[in-house]
């Protein structure tokens, strides 16, 4: 088989050049790859191997046992397994697995269960569980929408999200208790993989939990949350800046949502700080499109609580509007149509010139989507109300484009937009519309001149070059002649 | 052209234009219904003129065509009692028959991509036959005396007399208030030469120009055009030109127009309102404050660096020395 392309190394699965197109494997390729479970690579096996022995059922514990068993569990459950091997320790595993089982059923369903020792006991259980380093991904083309690759050890770590998750969440949980042993080392420690850093795990299940399990940790645990906050900053900060590569932004977005939701009035600089230091740039990520909803949901959600953010949102995304990625650019303009659709009038007037100028590019756009996503604006009763409302200074800006696009434009269905924009701009000033035809058409007379005169002049140009070499050539036969008659006479 | 020479066409053409004008009576019948489903309405016949207008200006089409195609459709439907349903079909017919003798060839739009635009439910073939039953019933062979006729008759008269005055009448600027007249019906009403004088006049009365109103008063002599009639129309054109003129803009009448985009653009049209699923957690909530944790302290205000604000770990790995340069360039402006 021929070598594999030196821009990806993959790890002994070479891939046949009549796989790639353009040099690039393609995407049925990626998919049939064998879909590898990931190791959990820090499972620390004792050198000593403990056995577990099966303990009684804590629901035939009595009263009395019932702590005492629950905390013995809870250190069986810290015993890791190899899950890569599929046939060791089974027994072992089946027991912890029932124990893991056990205790989230115990502590979703039994009241007086939590008291104050098993708070420690049980946060060691999960920190034990959950803290690994996770391994680089084995397949440098992951895409994160296509693959999806699955945590091997998931049959517990499940289990202990679940019982994390249902720990929070018990009615007699006290988070003054539980404050001392979630702390700021918990959701993040240098050199160690913690809270924030698991969700950079490429099993969306695992997110899925941790996105639970934050959201709860911030709500009741209001000691963390300013931490928390900067440590999210800082993620989305090297994100954007330094790797361009972490897998939980859509989840942490999701969570800083219902953040920003809650927001106190007046909102806070330091929140503004964010939407501008953070939430904007996070536009440019090459990635945008997996966490784009999620993204523009807080933006939105700012503009709510403070109508003042809105010319700094709208010139952000102006400013990083993108030059070549359509994709992109259908993306960022859904959300300016949301941004429209929550605006307040006032604010759409201060930035209503540099918008048009942009859309009106995005009109003008040969890939289809971009133009119709534009032109689509004006079927939001609302934005239409907006731009009735400033037609005087909208209409100029996009007109010209509106009528040579309408007579450009390869698509058919670009076309019929166009004419409901222009018949809606008509209907609402037709003397400002007539105005704007009358010098349209003066411009393109000047053009047309213009050419006209352009072409005379190349015109003239060539014709006095050809006279000139019609003189040279005279000039040189008749050189000639005198020449011969000198040699002959 | 002498001066001469012009005031015998116009006087020709002032003879001819009673064969072109639309039935009196079957008119007025349209200009006072009311809207109902049985019958056209002057609503709905101007709101058709105004989709011609559209189609005129979208597809480059001349005003001459326009006012043709406005001329043909008011006698028509002075002429013939027609449904409401079939209105749409009369006026694309009229609109292609007055491009199809004004427009040059080259410039003429097929008429599927006319119906298309114009987002009607009838075929090509149905619009060739209304052609042909248009045609027929006004006995339409190529030409027709209209009001623009007139206005570029005067306005060529008005110009031969003051030769230095050419910038100030503006030809276009009259074709277009013609225009916004011909959108009401009650200007069907009256006879195009009237109408046109009454349009030149208030051009000139807007420019202050007394040789040209001079000009306009021995037209009108010449013609033989009332007094009465004439000033009756010229405030009809005022009040309908002042609406015109207004800077006021109307909410377009939203529900006629279809949207259509392609597939791939509709589904991802509203992916984005979504319902979060997480439930919003209130700042500073649940009666306890904030205040255990120090970062909270004097964090309110002014342009304070990131790391100042977020708290003592500032100074902490996580937020890397070079990251610090970075924040020079996002400044809140």
């Amino acid at each position: 088989m021929p070598p594999s392309s030196p821009s990806s190394p993959t790890t002994g699965f070479l891939v046949p050049s009549a796989e790639k197109v353009d040099g690039f494997p393609r995407r049925s390729m990626r998919r049939a790859r064998q879909r590898r479970s990931h190791s959990s690579s820090q499972f620390r096996y004792q050198s000593s191997q403990v056995e577990l022995t099966p303990l009684p059922l804590l629901k035939d514990a009595p009263v009395a046992e019932l702590h005492d068993l629950f905390c013995k569990k809870l250190q069986q459950c810290c015993v890791m397994f190899d899950f890569l091997d599929c046939v060791a320790d089974l027994k072992g595993k089946e027991i912890k697995r029932a124990a893991l089982n056990e205790l989230v059923e115990s502590v979703a369903t039994s009241r007086g269960v939590l008291i104050e020792p098993l708070y420690p006991e049980a946060i060691k259980m999960i920190s034990v569980n959950i803290f690994r380093t996770l391994p680089p991904s084995e397949n440098p083309e992951f895409d994160p929408e296509e693959d999806e690759p699955l945590e091997a050890s998931w049959p517990h770590l499940q289990l202990v999200y679940e019982f994390f998750l249902r720990f929070l969440e018990s009615p007699d949980f006290q988070p003054s208790m539980a404050k001392r042993y979630v702390d700021q080392k918990f959701v993040l420690q240098r050199a160690h993989v913690q809270l924030l850093e698991l969700f950079d795990s490429e099993d969306p299940r695992e997110r899925e939990y941790l996105k639970t399990i934050l959201h709860r940790v911030y709500g009741k645990l209001l000691g963390l949350r300013a931490y928390i906050r900067k440590q999210i900053n800082n993620i989305f900060l090297r994100f954007i800046y330094e790797t361009e590569h972490f897998n939980g932004v859509a989840e942490l977005l999701e969570i800083l949502g219902s953040i920003i939701n809650g927001f106190a009035l007046p909102l806070k600089a330091e929140h503004k700080q964010f939407l501008v230091r953070v939430l904007i740039p996070l536009h440019t990520a090459r990635s945008l499109s997996i966490f784009h909803a999620q993204l523009a949901y807080c933006v939105v959600q700012f503009m709510e609580k403070d109508a003042t953010v809105t010319e700094y949102i709208i010139r952000g995304l102006l400013k990083y509007w993108p030059k070549t990625c359509t994709q992109k650019e259908v993306m960022f303009l859904g959300e300016i149509e949301e941004i429209l659709d929550v605006i307040e009038p006032s604010q759409f007037i201060r930035i209503q010139e540099p918008l048009f100028k942009q859309i009106a590019a995005c009109i003008s756009s040969p890939h289809f989507q971009v133009a119709e996503r534009a032109l689509y604006f004006w079927n939001n009763e609302y934005i239409l109300s907006l731009i009735e409302e400033n037609c005087q200074v909208i209409l100029p800006l996009v007109f010209a484009t509106l009528y040579r696009v309408s007579k450009e434009h390869w698509n058919q269905t670009i076309v019929s937009l166009i004419y409901n924009v222009l018949k809606t701009f008509m209907e609402m000033n037709s003397k400002l519309f007539d105005d704007l035809t009358a010098s349209y058409k003066v411009e393109k007379q000047k053009e047309l001149k213009r050419d006209r005169e352009r072409a005379e002049l190349w015109r003239g140009l060539e014709e006095h070059q050809e006279r000139r070499m019609q003189m040279l050539t005279e000039a040189a036969r008749n050189q000639r002649n005198l020449q011969e008659r000198g040699e002959r006479g | 052209m002498d001066a001469f020479k012009l005031m015998k066409e116009l006087r020709l053409n002032y003879e001819q234009e009673v064969h072109y004008l639309p039935k009196k009576t079957g008119l007025s019948l349209i200009a006072s219904s009311v809207q109902d489903d049985g019958r056209i309405s002057a609503k709905c016949r101007d709101a058709r003129v105004e989709d011609l207008w559209s189609l005129t200006s979208f597809f480059g089409y001349s005003t001459q065509t326009f006012v043709l195609a406005v001329n043909l459709l008011d006698r028509f439907l002075a002429m013939m009692r027609i449904q409401p349903k079939h209105l749409s079909c009369v006026s694309l017919s009229c609109l292609h028959m007055a491009a199809k003798v004004t427009e040059e060839e080259c410039n003429l739009t097929p008429s599927d991509e006319l119906i298309r635009i114009g987002q009607c439910r009838f075929t090509a073939s149905d619009l060739e036959r209304m052609e042909k039953i248009v045609a027929q019933k006004l006995n339409f062979k190529s030409f027709a005396v209209t009001a623009l006729t007139f206005l570029h008759l005067y306005h060529r008269i008005a110009l031969s007399h003051s030769a230095d005055r050419k910038e100030t009448l503006s030809l276009e600027q009259l074709e277009a208030q013609l225009k916004a007249c011909l959108c009401r019906i009650t200007f069907s009403l009256a006879k195009p030469s009237v109408l046109a004088l009454a349009l030149l006049r208030q051009g000139i009365e807007a420019v202050r120009s007394e040789d040209m109103l001079e000009i306009a008063y021995h037209i009108q002599k010449h013609l033989k055009i009332a007094d009465s009639e004439l000033l009756l129309w010229s405030e009809r054109v005022a009040r309908c030109l002042s609406d015109y003129a207004s800077p006021e803009c109307s909410k377009p009448d939203h529900r006629r127009l279809q949207w259509i985009v392609s597939r791939r653009t509709a589904q991802n049209l509203h992916s984005y309102r979504n319902v979060p699923e997480l439930p919003t957690i209130p700042e500073g909530g649940w009666g306890e404050s904030e205040s255990e944790d120090s970062c909270e302290d004097g964090m309110s205000s002014g342009e304070e660096s990131l790391s100042s604000s977020l708290g003592s770990d500032a100074e902490g790995p996580y937020f890397p020395l070079h990251l610090h340069r970075q924040k020079q360039h996002l400044r809140v402006p």
